[in-house]
């Protein structure tokens, strides 16, 4: 076994958790948008906390290498657009609290 | 210019010749005239240098730190409690690999509360990942802070040093101390700069680490540190170049060709020891000296060249680990191991400021050379001066 | 300066990543996020032990795209001191140094270096998360968790009240001091707007709950943020040279019961401790809001 490379002082280049984020293996529900009802108001991507949503060609747009279902986006749409789906089928309510 | 200086004046001097950018200090005594001897210079406008006047040694090594890793040149002073108490900060300091150089006024730990010199305090931080280097006279003071950083921020070491010398018996005694041209020692220390808090290069610095890389990390610092002993001999060498004095690399021998018994010392210890050597020689003895300059990384291999053909070895310990006894006879012990014919005997001595002197010295020797003469065998340490 | 008034305005860059390692509906995250879209990247940040401090970096990787610095747990201020007196040195100009703790690196163990750059008028941002317990840790009790409040080492519910953080930042006579909240991010990037264009000391504090810690659902966690507001326990206002303005004045109060029922934690208050908490906070919002 070799010694690894390491850069001398203990650290981490920007941005390289983001390449890597696989949400997916942790996610439960994700949000669905009804474009007819959304206004663009944005208040949803403030309330993100994992920086997975932004307009995209007049819509609005969830990355889901970086959604991790937690719901606040759809609980504080102000029109509610947003709705929370879960992830895997099979026995309804064995994944979903 | 050859100045009269005590040993906290020529940690300030090195201080400003070596153009330190940012001091984080918080008084202790008595390590305190080094920071307000620095703060005159600053405002006299004798030295360009920001102090952050923290509100504990806990974070005068956390701004000692931050500044380091935003790319200034850093020091700061301390010792026993105060050292004591940034220990966690230390550690980060050389995991993170940060060339702050530290002055300490090594003092007692409490309890009992003392303000007298000893070692236990450096002691104490012996696994912290510093280079730790400790001085026998003012002169060594000064020159040895201005190799600190260039050995600190040498590009294979890129670690921390303290620099250690002894409270009242250094830090406030007077002696003539040659204080080198700013120029000269420009020369010998340009400023390096390798910021790791840099908007133009940002890195997350100290992100959790599992055990996949934390044991690499620490396999590379414990390189950088051993590297540390090999550069030293190479900064002590272009520093003897400039100046004219060598303190030698990490060790050095005194009347060491011949000697049968071998006084081995850190410190001011070191100062006292030559001259016990001096009298023994003179009354027929044949007495030696091995001076430690380098305790981390610890020099064995400098050591077991130095001690092969004693007879035997007298380690002073101005410290005591409890219930192991003093640090220097347990790496001596350790460093020669496999020369059975060089016993250690272990003598732990000036603790708290009880003074030793060359008479405490010579009578040391003669007892070991009765005892090598009757054929006991050293106890695993012994107190002496009660 | 140019206040940013609508949301559409903000900056889009992500300088805190999506691919971090906090919870879902993480609170703290969140603060983060919406603070560093006007931090911008000419931003130095350090941040004690804490959740904050190790959700956005493992191993190689990293969610920060700004220098950073997870940093010892009592010292984040400190650092950033140091941090300050490196650049300035150098005459490096228009950085916002940053030490950003949790309650427990700002209130308790952070204090004595938070409370020495403060008195020195350090030129750095000091912010406060608050989830009001040591989440990182397991979500134990602080002096800034709430009376009655039930973690795991007051089983029975905090006996004593919540230490008034704010009075006591303001005694220091900092240019600037702001409470904040994720519910209200137009509001909190407005007084990070703010604050970057004073020099000096600057002080603000984020209400950012954390599920785990409160009992409540991940999705709620900007609801109950909003609803501390609406009940007037969580005022948003800002201090410059100690002049207080009122930022926020709920368009609905509601009752503190409405606010403790949905939250785990407090389910042990009884209602006349409830109706002393009603009063205290009446009287407190009648005393902020004037
Ligand atoms: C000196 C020291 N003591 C204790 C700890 C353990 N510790 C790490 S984070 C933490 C609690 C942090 O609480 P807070 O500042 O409120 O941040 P949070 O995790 O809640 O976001 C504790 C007790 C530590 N890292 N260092
Ligand atoms: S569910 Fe949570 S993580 Fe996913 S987009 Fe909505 S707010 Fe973001
Ligand atoms: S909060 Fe709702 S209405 Fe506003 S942008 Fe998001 S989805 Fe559209
Ligand atoms: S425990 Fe709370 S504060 Fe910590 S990461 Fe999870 S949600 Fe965030
Ligand atoms: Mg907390």
């Amino acid at each position: 076994m070799a010694v690894k490379e390491l850069p001398v002082v203990p650290s981490a280049r920007p941005g390289t958790m983001a390449a890597g984020a696989a949400m997916e293996r942790i996610r439960e529900r994700r949000p669905v948008f009804e474009k007819q009802k959304c206004n663009l108001c944005r208040e949803c991507l403030f309330y993100c906390p994992d920086a997975a949503l932004a307009v995209d060609q007049g819509e609005v747009r969830v990355d889901l290498r970086f959604c991790k279902g937690c719901g606040i986006c759809a609980v504080e749409c102000p029109v509610r657009a947003i709705t929370m789906v879960p992830e895997y089928a099979g026995n309804r309510g064995f994944i979903e609290k | 210019m050859r100045l009269l200086l005590n040993g906290n004046e020529a940690a300030a001097h090195a201080a400003r010749l070596a153009r330190v950018e940012v001091l984080a200090s918080y008084p202790i005594t008595p390590a305190a005239p080094v920071m307000e001897k620095i703060t005159q210079f600053i405002a006299e406008g004798s030295m360009k240098c920001n102090f952050v006047r923290v509100e504990s040694d806990h974070s005068a090594m956390a701004a000692a730190l931050g500044a380091a890793m935003a790319g200034a040149r850093s020091f700061l002073i301390t010792n026993s409690q105060g050292l004591a108490y940034m220990s966690e900060v230390l550690y980060h300091t050389s995991g993170l690999r940060q060339p702050v150089v530290m002055a300490v006024v090594n003092r007692a730990l409490a309890a009992p509360h003392s303000r007298f010199p000893e070692h236990g305090d450096v002691v104490a931080q012996e696994t912290c990942g510093w280079v730790q280097l400790f001085c026998e006279n003012n002169q060594e003071v000064l020159d040895s802070l201005i190799q600190a950083f260039r050995l600190g921020e040498d590009e294979g070491v890129r670690l921390p040093v303290m620099v250690n010398y002894e409270g009242y018996i250094q830090s406030h005694t007077r002696e003539t101390v040659d204080v080198p041209e700013q120029e000269a020692i420009d020369n010998f220390l340009p400023l390096v700069r390798r910021p790791v808090l840099d908007v133009n290069n940002p890195l997350a610095v100290n992100t959790v680490t599992g055990p996949e890389l934390y044991m690499d990390y620490k396999y590379h610092q414990d390189a950088a540190l051993q590297h540390a002993g090999e550069v030293l001999e190479e900064v002590s060498g272009a520093y003897a170049r400039i100046t004219g004095r060598d303190w030698g690399g990490a060790v050095s021998g005194y009347r060491l060709e011949d000697a049968d018994i071998v006084l081995v010392a850190m410190g001011s210890l070191v100062s006292t020891a030559r001259l016990a050597v001096d009298d023994l020689r003179a009354a027929g003895e044949k007495a030696g000296l091995l001076k430690i300059r380098l305790f981390r990384p610890f020099p064995a291999a400098a050591v077991r060249e130095s001690l092969q053909a004693a007879r035997a070895i007298i380690a002073l310990d101005k410290n005591i680990v409890y219930g192991a006894g003093g640090a220097l006879a347990r790496e001596l012990r350790a460093g020669l191991y496999g020369f059975p014919a060089a016993p250690v005997y272990s003598y732990i001595l000036g603790l708290g400021g009880r003074d030793v002197g060359v008479e405490d010295l010579a009578g040391i020797y003669r007892q070991v050379s009765e005892q090598l003469g009757s054929g006991t065998a050293p106890a695993p340490y012994q107190w002496y001066g009660l | 300066m140019e206040l940013i008034k609508t949301l559409a305005e903000v900056p889009e860059d992500e300088l805190f990543t999506g691919g971090h390692g906090g919870c879902r509906g993480c609170g703290a995250a969140l603060a983060v996020r919406q603070a560093m879209k006007v931090l911008g990247p000419r931003t130095i940040i350090n941040i004690p032990a804490s959740c904050m401090a190790t959700i956005g970096g493992s191993g190689l990787t990293t969610a920060w795209k700004v220098p950073f610095y997870h940093s010892l747990f009592e010292c984040a201020p400190a650092v950033a001191s140091g941090i300050r007196a490196a650049l300035d040195i150098q005459g490096i100009k228009d950085v916002n140094v940053v030490s950003w703790a949790g309650d427990a690196g700002t209130a308790d163990i952070g204090f004595q270096s938070l409370t020495g750059a403060a008195e020195r008028q350090e030129n750095i941002i000091h912010v406060c998360y608050d989830n009001e317990t040591y989440m990182n840790t397991g979500g134990q009790a602080g002096s800034v968790t709430p009376y009655q409040a039930i973690t795991p080492d007051t089983p029975a519910g905090k006996p004593t009240p919540r230490k008034d953080m704010l009075a006591i930042m303001a005694a220091h006579h900092p240019p600037y001091l702001a409470t904040a909240s994720v519910a209200y991010p137009l509001d909190l990037m407005q007084k990070f707007q703010k604050a970057m264009a004073i020099q000096g000391f600057r002080y603000i504090h984020i209400l950012a709950p954390c599920f785990r810690g409160w009992g409540i659902r991940e999705d709620q966690t900007v609801q109950l943020a909003r609803m501390a507001v609406e009940c007037g326990l969580w005022q948003l206002y800002e201090e410059v040279d100690g002049r207080r303005r009122v930022t926020v004045v709920p368009e609905r109060r509601i009752p503190v019961r409405e606010y403790l029922r949905l939250q785990g934690r407090f389910k042990n208050m009884d209602e006349a401790a409830i109706q002393d908490l009603q009063d205290e906070v009446d009287r407190r919002f009648r005393e902020v809001q004037s």
